[in-house]
């Protein structure tokens, strides 16, 4: 973690109501100088509401931001070294692209002369050359995402704060726009936060992301810490794709030990703290992390977890194949192998033993 | 038939739409066409015409009397549609900026007026500004606030006045629907790109309401130009608009060939106004206001 001198940006407990809606519940984060940072979460999560409040265009109810060291107190978005590319990117219609991009500088009096060269060096840097005087509405959606960032960019901000930039584009365009906004941002060295509902997305573009839900931020890690150690049941849920057997806890120092409905007994490598023996929960392991093994195989040992249950469907996806694995009395288990292993691929229907080591499985407190 | 209207889906729009011509035809057209055709007749003796081509009643129309009387209404009609747009903005940014139950609330307050006839409510105006019988002068000599009655009668003020106050709605209504329209985000990114209020408002907010702002003013100025209800009562015969004047060639003078050219030269001027206006505003509109 940077210390408290280098942050670019800082939320200290903060809080933001409106009426009786708490959208912003206790947060406080750190954000390093350069950092590519991601604030995820589902819809009504209360990630636009903190990026306002980052802006400017709202004040928080309680607690404190700050932007490299200085408390903001109630300065409005003009006096804040950030600019925002917004949700449906605001672009100016009745202005050409280079008015538009040109806005921020002659608003602060820049002259013409310089907007000029760095209008077209920002055009350059989004690739939009000759685009000069097309207007909003005369460019593809990936294009106005572009000229809203530019928009943006051109008045060198400490940190510029993106909402679900890439939300209205298609699946394919929005993955081509994650590398290129990724490019952007390790060329220019801008702190960029970065709002969006869609894990995947989260996970491949940011150095840090913050979980958000119901106002809170759950968990604040790189992706691989929030995917591989999800701190509580929301994140293993809503980050990757994820199995989730009901077991009850039977000893919550380590080895975690905890026991099937049907009676196996497994072993977690971790259990929520607030845990306690003889509590229902659920033990989450990713599919990936499981293996499929004919009866009687497979290995043995106090590390491995093992479960018996019957092949239900296959499918084959290229690189991998994913099974679906019925587990008698318990649940469906999802499975994803590498082709080309060693047991070959396995058929409907067939009996199989699952297992999962124990450094893959860890033990949540079952939401609701 | 119906198989006819099967195979020509054509034919089905025109019988369709047959109704609202035949209406226009006899109720538009055609009254047009005459109005045309009489300016350029002589007029007999007793409010007839006599087929005879002349242009006289177009010379007469740039009679110093009347081209004065011209001249007087388009600035009467400038200086409604100014004063309509200059006190209109503010109140359809009011009205467009609230929550929206209050907003309909004030949409609804503005038709109101309209309930009542429009002659009615001019005489209302009469009984409130008249020189020496107005309401506003008693009181205010009443109140010892002045001496001698103020001029609000019978002049410029009083005509501007009475059509503001009536044209007015229509000025603010579809400025009112621009600014509606107008996505919020567009302010907030300009507030991010530091503009200051009033950079805001030029560069944005006002560039975004022209098309507002245009109708508006020619939905001001176009009647206001023809009006004759409002110059009748407030002018107290004194002032005059080309309105009166064409009304007096039709009901009094019976020179109707004459009422006809100062029509179709009325109609001229609003087409002509109308193309300008919407030629140069519609070009703004799209630059936005920028050099
Ligand atoms: N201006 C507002 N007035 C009232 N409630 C609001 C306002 N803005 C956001 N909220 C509420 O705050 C919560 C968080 O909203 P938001 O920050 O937009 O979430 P997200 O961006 O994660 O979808 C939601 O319940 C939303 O309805
Ligand atoms: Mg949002």
């Amino acid at each position: 973690m940077p210390d408290a001198s280098s942050a670019a940006v800082e939320l200290r407990d903060v809080v933001k109501r409106f009426g009786d809606v708490v959208a912003v519940d206790h947060v406080s984060l750190r954000i390093a100088p350069g950092e590519f940072f991601a604030l995820l979460g589902p819809s009504g999560s209360g990630k636009t509401t903190t990026l306002r409040m980052i802006g400017g265009f709202e004040l928080p109810t309680e607690g404190e931001v700050l932007i490299e060291g200085e408390p903001q107190g109630y300065k409005p978005p003009y006096q804040r070294p950030v600019n925002t590319v917004f949700q449906n990117y605001a672009l100016f219609p009745h202005m050409t692209v280079a008015q538009n991009i040109a806005f921020g500088l002659e608003m602060r009096g820049v002259p013409k002369e310089e907007i000029r060269r760095r209008v077209s060096e920002m055009l350059d840097l989004v690739r939009l050359s000759g685009y000069e005087r097309r207007r909003p509405h005369q460019l593809s959606g990936g294009e106005q995402q572009r000229v809203a960032l530019a928009r943006a960019l051109i008045n060198r901000p400490k940190v510029l704060l993106l909402d679900e930039p890439l939300g209205a584009l298609d699946l394919k365009l929005r993955k081509a726009m994650q590398l290129e906004l990724k490019a952007i941002q390790e060329q220019v060295g801008i702190t960029f936060i970065y709002v969006t509902h869609d894990q995947e997305e989260a996970i491949t573009m940011a150095n840090r992301i913050a979980v958000m839900n119901k106002g809170k931020v759950l968990q604040v890690g790189t992706p691989q810490e929030v995917y591989e150690q999800p701190q509580t049941f929301f994140v293993a849920d809503f980050i990757g794709d994820t199995n989730f057997l009901p077991v009850q806890v039977m000893q919550v120092t380590a080895p975690v030990e905890v026991m099937t409905e049907s009676g196996t007994r497994l072993t977690a490598s971790w259990a929520e703290p607030t845990l306690r023996t003889g509590v229902k929960a659920v033990m989450a392991v990713r599919p990936e992390r499981m293996h499929l093994y004919r009866p009687g195989s497979g290995p043995e040992g106090p590390e491995w977890n093992r479960v018996e249950g019957i092949i239900r469907q296959v499918i084959y996806k290229g690189l991998d194949i994913r099974y679906e694995v019925f587990v008698a009395g318990e649940c469906s288990l999802h499975v994803r192998m590498p082709v080309g292993r060693s047991e070959g691929t396995f058929q409907r229907g067939e009996h199989v033993i699952v297992a999962w080591p124990r450094a893959a499985a860890r033990v949540f407190r079952s939401e609701s | 038939m119906n198989e006819l209207l099967q195979r020509k889906p054509g034919l089905r729009a025109w019988l369709l739409l047959a109704p609202s011509f035949l209406w226009l035809l006899i109720f538009f057209i055609i009254p047009l066409g005459i109005i045309v055709v009489y300016s350029f007749l002589e007029r007999d003796l007793y409010g007839g015409v006599v087929w005879k081509w002349t242009l006289e009643n177009y010379r007469r129309v740039f009679d110093p009397l009347y081209f004065k009387t011209f001249l007087y209404s388009l600035w009467i009609a400038f200086l409604t549609a100014f004063f309509s747009l200059l006190f209109g903005y503010p109140l359809a940014y009011y009205i467009a900026t609230r929550p929206e139950k209050t907003r309909n609330a004030l949409v609804l307050a503005l038709m109101i007026p309209f309930w009542t006839n429009f002659l009615v409510r001019t005489y209302a105006w009469l009984t409130l500004l008249r020189t020496n019988t107005g309401l506003i002068n008693v009181w205010l000599q009443e109140w010892g606030i002045i001496d001698h009655p103020l001029p609000l009668f019978g002049n410029t003020f009083a005509i501007t006045l009475g059509l503001v106050y009536g044209w007015m709605p229509d000025m603010i209504l579809p400025i009112y629907a621009a600014l509606e329209q107008l996505d919020r985000s567009l302010l907030e990114a300009a507030e991010d790109l530091y503009a200051s209020g009033w950079q805001v408002f030029r560069r944005v907010i006002w560039p975004l309401s022209l098309p507002g702002v245009i109708a508006g003013t020619m939905l001001v100025f176009i009647p206001s130009l023809g009006a004759f209800v409002t110059p009748a009562i407030l002018g107290g015969g004194k002032r005059l608009m080309i309105g009166n004047v064409i009304t007096n060639q039709f009901l009094g003078a019976h020179d109707w060939p004459f009422g006809s050219a100062l029509s179709v030269l009325m109609m001229a001027v609003m087409l002509l106004a109308t193309l300008i206006y919407f030629r140069t505003g519609g070009e703004e509109a799209r630059r936005g206001g920028l050099g």
